[in-house]
């Protein structure tokens, strides 16, 4: 049972990775819609990171001892400034360590 | 000629691995998780392993692991794997001129490794363009089905000696990764008119518990940039068209003159 529903998952998170790759579906892009298309990776990245940092087991935490809060920051600043994924990373993850070590005392 | 050829299909090999390998080392502690909570929750080495081999998606992988120990109907478990791949239709759609014209082994595999991150690295207007391109992309989306299985694998093994890893704050890992890919690329008012919607509709969605929260967010604020960049293109052509009609309307009083 376990393994159908494992191949079944499968086959729908390749579906929908594949199904608009798929030359003869019938479906045309035009500008307008490409170019709506353009802002799809900063908006569903967006969705996914801000979420995580804000919202902690189902509550909201604008609270600014929110060490992923202080530790987002640190990395928004880095990366504007460096554009370097692997500064930003460092910076954000150095951050987020030492704030939960020092906010846990 | 071979040897220049050779030379450059080394360097995109190069290219793709070292631009995923921040992403590939970001996944590991969610790796991890998804190995040993397959484990902790009972599933078989069989099992656990086939996860990252064929669902190869980490959210989704998450989320079904603790619906089937719960015994939730299948029903339930496929309908929560396509809420959350959903946002893939979007990035199907978005690379579909480029990918729709590829042979079928090259569309099947891109197909099958366009994962976040490899959609991530994809931004390029250029991207997917020409042999050299394919292969790029091909070793970066590889290498990180690679890192997933090994990060997964290592879960599996260490499984039952490790605690309960949901409680660590390993989600950051993956928020930093993004924000490292997000941030340099808001240069415009559209981008950033994007990225605020997005920020603040997933938000409020996550709160209100809403299943679609990611793909509608996403899908907003899409439409608010494109609209932003509209505005933005319009406002510019009157602009232009005005100080055309006044250099015109200065001709003329010239000539009027003369």
């Amino acid at each position: 049972m376990t393994l159908l529903t494992i191949f079944l998952m499968a086959f729908i998170t390749f579906g929908t990775r594949y199904l608009f790759t798929h030359p003869s579906l019938p479906i045309r892009l035009g500008p307008k819609v490409a170019k709506f298309l353009s802002y799809s990776a900063p908006a569903v990245l967006t969705a996914i990171w801000v979420p995580i940092i804000f919202v902690q087991q189902g509550q909201l935490n604008l609270s600014i001892t929110n060490p992923y809060f202080i530790a987002a920051s640190f990395a928004v600043i880095t990366a504007a400034k460096s554009k370097s994924i692997y500064l930003t990373m460092l910076a954000g993850l150095i951050t987020f360590i030492l704030s939960r070590y020092i906010l846990a005392m | 000629m071979t040897v220049t050829k050779r030379k450059a299909v080394w360097l995109m090999v190069k290219k793709g691995f070292l631009d995923m390998l921040p992403l590939n080392l970001a996944v590991l502690p969610w790796g991890i998780l998804c190995g040993s909570l397959a484990i902790q929750r009972d599933f078989s080495v069989l099992e656990a392993l086939l996860m990252p081999l064929v669902v190869f998606a980490g959210s989704a992988q998450l989320v079904a692991i603790e619906l089937m120990a719960n015994n939730a109907s299948l029903a339930t478990i496929l309908f929560t794997t396509f809420v959350i791949s959903s946002r893939h239709f979007l990035y199907g759609l978005a690379l579909r001129d480029k990918l729709k014209v590829l042979p079928t082994k090259w569309r099947y595999s891109l197909g099958f490794l366009l994962t976040d991150e490899l959609f991530a690295l994809s931004g390029n207007s250029k991207a997917f363009v020409g042999k050299l391109r394919l292969i790029y992309a091909l070793v970066a989306g590889g290498s990180f089905y690679l890192f997933w299985l090994l990060w997964n694998v290592t879960g599996i093994v260490a499984g039952s000696y490790l605690p309960d890893l949901t409680q660590l704050g390993l989600d950051f890992a993956i928020a930093v990764t993004f924000i490292a890919l997000v941030v340099p690329t808001v240069t415009n008012l559209p981008m950033v008119i994007t990225v605020a919607v997005a920020a603040l509709l997933s938000v409020l969605f996550k709160l209100l518990h809403f299943e679609l929260d990611l793909v509608v967010a996403a899908i907003i604020a899409m439409y608010c940039g494109y609209l932003t960049d509209r505005w933005q293109c319009r406002r510019q052509l009157s602009n232009q068209s005005l100080i055309a009609s006044k250099e015109l309307s200065k001709m003329k009083n010239n000539g009027d003159e003369s």
